[in-house]
This record gives structure tokens, sequence and C-alpha cells, in this order.
């Protein structure tokens, strides 16, 4: 498969280590680039996109690598959003503070709703957590308890009223700062959110999460305790995906039952970003994120009064036909890229550049030298 | 007591949509084992074409049939075009497509007929205000009735068919191993796609249905719909058709007694909520649904 003049690198040589520095570095420009030299408005629509990445990660590490469908999100994503926002609003807590009580109940919660997927399978649980996305805003909703999440008007105006002072940065000021703030806020919680999944995917646990998902019972057999596994993992990646949901609410300072990632069309979103980037990758998310929000910036203007090719294809459309050329988008990926944007970036890159893994050997002679 | 028949009334009505919809789902499921996330947007789509047809002259009766056909040729163009080529590369894959599949069609429509002026959609069964019979002094009206009758004639003709047809054996045979059916001359291909077909004309049908008593078309006339359908078909089991119809019947009966006769506490806002809870408590017991079978797998 492999053509001559293919680049081999061992794991771990000076080679690859440059080639790791060499792609931190790229990154560490990009992000700096983007709130130094960008328009205010752009600023906004990558916090937008750190958001969704942060709550697709956290899906990945459920549907990505445990195999276990979900498409009840949406309502970890609402927890985080609504818990930051009675805080701040009825409590007069700091916006920061909010983080760690909705990362603590969402992870209770998402327990709780691990214990279904314990006893049910594919098609039902998929319906399960459906049924879980559906009533988060129904509950929020519900009059008897408007006292606290505000009924069918949300929560407003529940944000940093005065942004504070971080060393770096020094003191922001206005719109633009406030976009500038919420980037770096979004990114440190986007880094957060990467090395814990990266922690778990790598770890012993992130193995039994794969062999969950391969074969559930032949994991059983192995030694994993699915119920055990189960659980930490929909704790873990509810209280990952509350994070982006109190993200969202600072951003905008409004949470409300139809708010736009908090109904199901919200679980929607996160998965179609997770499939598009590659589901069960560290970096399938991110891609897919990012992807997600540059085409649904670009494509939402569509429509009467865009002219040439694009105004021929869509001039007569009552509406913008965004979400339509999502659905073609989506449904192209599945046929060209069945592993998702890094897969297919994988494929072709192993055509050019070999990593040769560490044999794992090693290891194995240690553990019979210490007997 | 005249409460109490109304409820019932009302409910078993509503359930028979629901059931009309799970139906649908179900028949695609036993035939290819997907679940098909599109199924009430194809519905949506096709009520807005029997719309349509009917608006350029076609009577509504042949606009029905008519938007059956095309609700047909959509399932089946769906099954051969996109889920055929996509299940073979991953499993989850199809889920994915019902869902883009679900984002097009409800882009499409809304593009196509956005602007309409909120449009009467015209009911199958007589709607005047007269319309109605009066059994125990609880009102039931004639397109309610309709509904219920509807539904159950649908599901006699899918029992027959898959019982005592040789095309319902074939489907059956497909459904429960594909390689081996192939094997003894079946045609799996048209029989995965005239599942999907069934599945699509009988959303047009329901979504006809469900129009006509709403009234107004809207690219989200099935959403809710859907939801309730497919926690028909999770509570019945996904592979039972006679379970998606009881299923259906006992969630309209039960949301409209609850929200009834708890209007404070519960009333129209949770009624949904309290039927989803319902199916929650019996899964975890029946995790295969009520009538649905337990697969067992060999390692």
């Amino acid at each position: 498969m492999a053509g001559k003049n293919v680049v081999r690198i061992n794991e771990g040589s000076l080679q690859h280590w440059l080639l790791r520095c060499l792609g931190v570095a790229i990154i560490a420009l990009v992000v700096l680039w983007i709130p130094t030299k960008m328009e205010t408005a752009r600023i906004g629509q990558v916090s937008d996109a750190f958001v969704l990445i942060i709550a697709a990660m956290s899906l990945n590490l459920v549907l990505g690598f445990t195999g276990q469908i979900s498409i009840g999100h949406s309502a970890f994503f609402g927890i985080g959003g609504y818990t930051a926002a009675i805080l701040i609003k009825d409590y007069g807590w700091s916006p920061g503070y909010t983080f760690y009580v909705a990362a603590a109940l969402a992870f209770l919660v998402g327990c709780l709703i691990a214990l279904p997927a314990l006893r049910i399978r594919g098609v039902y649980l998929a319906l399960v957590t459906l049924a879980v996305a559906v009533l988060f805003p129904t509950l929020v909703k519900w009059k008897k308890l408007a006292w606290l999440t505000g009924g069918a008007k949300g929560i407003d105006s529940a944000r940093y009223s005065e942004l504070p002072v971080w060393p770096i940065l020094g003191e922001l000021k206005g719109r633009d700062g406030r976009a500038v703030f919420g980037y770096w806020l979004a990114f440190i919680v986007l880094v957060v959110t990467y090395l814990v999944c990266r922690g778990v995917v790598k770890s012993r646990f992130g193995r039994s999460l794969v062999a969950i998902r391969d074969n559930e019972t032949a994991a059983a057999v192995m030694g994993v305790n699915l119920t055990t596994t189960k659980v930490l993992v929909f704790g873990i990646s509810a209280s990952l995906c509350s994070l982006a949901g109190v993200l969202a609410t600072l951003r905008t300072g409004v949470v409300t039952p139809e708010g736009q990632y908090v109904t199901l069309l919200g679980s929607i979103v996160f998965l179609l970003i997770m499939i598009v980037g590659g589901a069960g990758t560290l970096w399938g998310p991110i891609v897919g994120g990012l992807v997600y929000v540059w085409l649904d910036n670009t494509t939402r203007g569509f429509g009467s009064n865009s002219d040439g090719v694009i105004g021929f294809l869509f001039g007569w459309a009552d509406q913008s036909p965004a979400t339509l050329i999502l659905g073609l988008g989506l449904i192209l990926i599945m046929f060209l890229a069945p592993y998702g944007l890094v897969g297919l970036i994988k494929k072709i890159t192993v055509r050019f550049l070999v990593i040769i893994p560490k044999p794992a050997g090693r290891s194995v002679v240690q553990v019979a030298g210490d007997q | 007591m005249e409460r109490l028949f109304q409820y019932i009334f009302d409910g078993l009505s509503f359930g028979a949509i629901y059931a009309l919809l799970a139906l649908g789902l179900v028949v695609v499921f036993r035939g290819t084992g997907h679940l098909n996330f599109a199924q009430g947007e194809m519905a949506m789509f096709c009520t807005f074409l029997v719309w349509q047809y009917n608006a350029w002259g076609v009577p509504l009766i042949l606009a029905v049939i008519l938007g059956m056909v095309t609700g047909f040729a959509m399932g089946a163009g769906v099954e051969v075009s996109l889920v055929r080529g996509v299940s073979k590369k991953s499993q989850s894959g199809v889920f994915v497509v019902s869902i883009a599949i679900f984002l097009g069609l409800n882009s499409l429509a809304a593009m196509i007929w956005g602007n309409l002026p909120p449009e009467q959609m015209k009911s199958l069964f007589p709607d005047k205000p007269t319309d109605f019979v009066r059994i125990f002094g609880a009102v039931w009206r004639y397109e309610y009735i309709g509904v219920l009758v509807v539904a159950l004639g649908l599901m006699g003709l899918l029992f027959l068919l898959f019982a005592k047809t040789k095309f319902g054996l074939a489907m059956r045979s497909v459904a429960s191993n594909p390689e081996s059916a192939r094997l003894s001359g079946i045609p799996t291909g048209v029989v995965l796609a005239s599942s999907w077909g069934i599945a699509g004309a009988m959303g047009a049908l329901s979504g006809t249905v469900v129009g006509g008593i709403v009234g107004e078309l809207t690219a989200g006339l099935m959403f809710t719909v859907f939801i309730y359908a497919s926690a028909s078909a999770t509570l019945g089991g996904f592979d039972s058709p006679g379970g998606a119809v009881i299923a259906g019947l006992t969630i309209g009966v039960g949301e409209q007694l609850a929200a009834g006769y708890f209007p404070g506490w519960i009333g129209q806002e949770l009624k949904l909520a309290i039927a989803l809870i319902t199916i929650f408590a019996v899964l975890m017991f029946k995790p295969a649904g009520l009538f649905g079978s337990t697969k067992v797998e060999r390692v």
C-alpha cells in the first residue's frame, strides 16, 4: 500500500519530537493570531466554535469511544447553562465558580442517566436519550419550576458584570474586550476538556471503553466492570458538556428553554460535529467544530439577495438553505470519509509519512524481570 | 363519567396518530434493523406535497394516494441510493444518514413552502363543527374516529402482509438473516427497498391526517408526533407492529387522563414528560419494550 517515497519515523525519535513541536508551534500561532488580528465578530464565531467543540468532545467520549448512542447531550448542555444563569442572577455568584457547580451537578445527572444504559442497548438507548433531550426543555418550562428557571422566558443578563483582570491580558473593556476575554475563557476550558479526554482515552479506563464499544460481552468476560465504566463515562461526559453550557451562557448572558443548543437540535449538532470531524478520535471534534461553524456562517446568508451561482441556485428559496447544505454535506462525508475528516487526513498522510510506533515488548520484559 | 369517556376518546384518536407513524418506524426496523430518524420529516414533506397536489386541482383523495405513491418512491429511493451504500461502510452510518435526511427535508420544506399564507389543510374526514357523535355524553368528532379507523385498518393490513403473504415471509427472512435469505433466492434488495417504501407511504398518510387536524402546515408539523411515535415504538417493542399500535393508544389515553385529571400538576405542558418517564420505567424492567423480542447474542 505504501509507496516508495514514504518517510518513516520512529515514535519517540528526534524527528518525531521535532514534528510534534512544529505542530504545537503552528497551533499556538493560530490561537494567538485569532484574538489579536481578527475582527470582533469573527472572534465571537471562533468562541462559538470552541463551545461546540467542547460539547462534541464530551459526546465523543460516550459515543465515539464507548459506542453508547446518546442524543441527550443537549440536556447536559442546558444543565450547565441554567446552573450558571441561576447562580449568577439569583445568588450573585461570580461566574467563574459556576463552572465547578455545573460540572458536579451534571456529573450526578449523567451517572443517573447512565443507569438505563446498563440494561438498554442500540435503538432503545438512542430513544431513551432522545427522551432526555425532550424532557429537559419541558421541565425547565414547567410553571411549577418557574420560580427557579424563569419559565418560558428563561433568564437573561447572567454574565460578567465586570470583566476580571487577568495578568497577561491586562484590563479589557467594551465589546471588543468582552470578545477577547470570552475567547480566552473558552480556549482555557477547551484545553482542559481536551486534556481530560486525552487522559481518559489513553488510560486503562479508556481502553476498557473501547473494549465495550467493540464487543460488550467480550469486554465483560475480559474483566471490564460494565456498570462502573458506563456510569463513570456518562458522568464525565455530562460534566464536560455542562462546561460548554456555562460558556454559552456567559457569552450571551441568556438561557431559554428554546435556546439554540438546549433542545434536541443541539444534540443533533453535537453529533454532527463529532461525525464530520471523526468519531473516536481526539482531534475529530476540533476539526468538525471549526468546519461546522465556518460552513454555518458562510451558508446562513445564502438566499434571495445573493448573486452569481449562489443566487441562481438558492434565489427562489423562502428561507436560508444552510441546513439543507449541512445535510447534504453530512451525507457526502458518510460516503467519502466514513471515519470523518480526521480519518481522511490520516488516510492521506499515511502515503507520505508513517510513524512507526514503539514496540510494546519492553514492558513485558520488565514485568518478567520483576518476578 | 362523561369526562372519563371524553378523555378516552380523545386519547384513542391521538394515540392512533402516534401509532400510524410508529408503524412506519417498526416496518423499517423489522426489515433492515435501522432506526429511521427521518420518518417524521419524510411524512411532513409528503404532507406538503399532498397539499400542493390538492392546490393544483387534484381532488383530495387522489392527492393523498398520489402523496402516498410519492412517499413510497421517496422511502425506496432513500434506501437504494443512500442507506444501502452507507450500511456496508459503517453500522451507525445509517442513523447519521437519516439525521442528515431529517435536516435536509426540514430545511427544503421551509425553503419551498416557508412563506405560505397560513393555508387550511383540508381534512380527509368531515370536520365541520357539527360533525360529531355523542357517546355517553362525550363528544367524538368524525375526523378523530376516522383517524382511529385508518390506524386500525392499516395495522390489520400490515398484519396480513407480514403473516399471510409470501412478501411478508420474505421480509421476515431478510430481517432475520440477510445472507441466507439471499442464498435461498429472495430478492433482498427489492424487499429492503419496499420496507422503506411502505414506511414512506404510511408516513404520507399519517402526515396528511395530522395536517388535516392541525389545519396549518409548517416544517415542524411532525416533530412532536415523531417523538410520541418513537416513544410508542420503544414501549411496544421495535419489532412488533401490534405492540406499536397498542403502545401508541395506551400513551394517547394515558396522557389525556393524566393531563385531564391533574390539570394543575401535569396539564398540557407536562403530559409528554409523564409519558416519557413512564416509558423509562418500563424499559428498566423490559429493555426490549413490552412486546419486542430480546436479542440473544452468542460470543
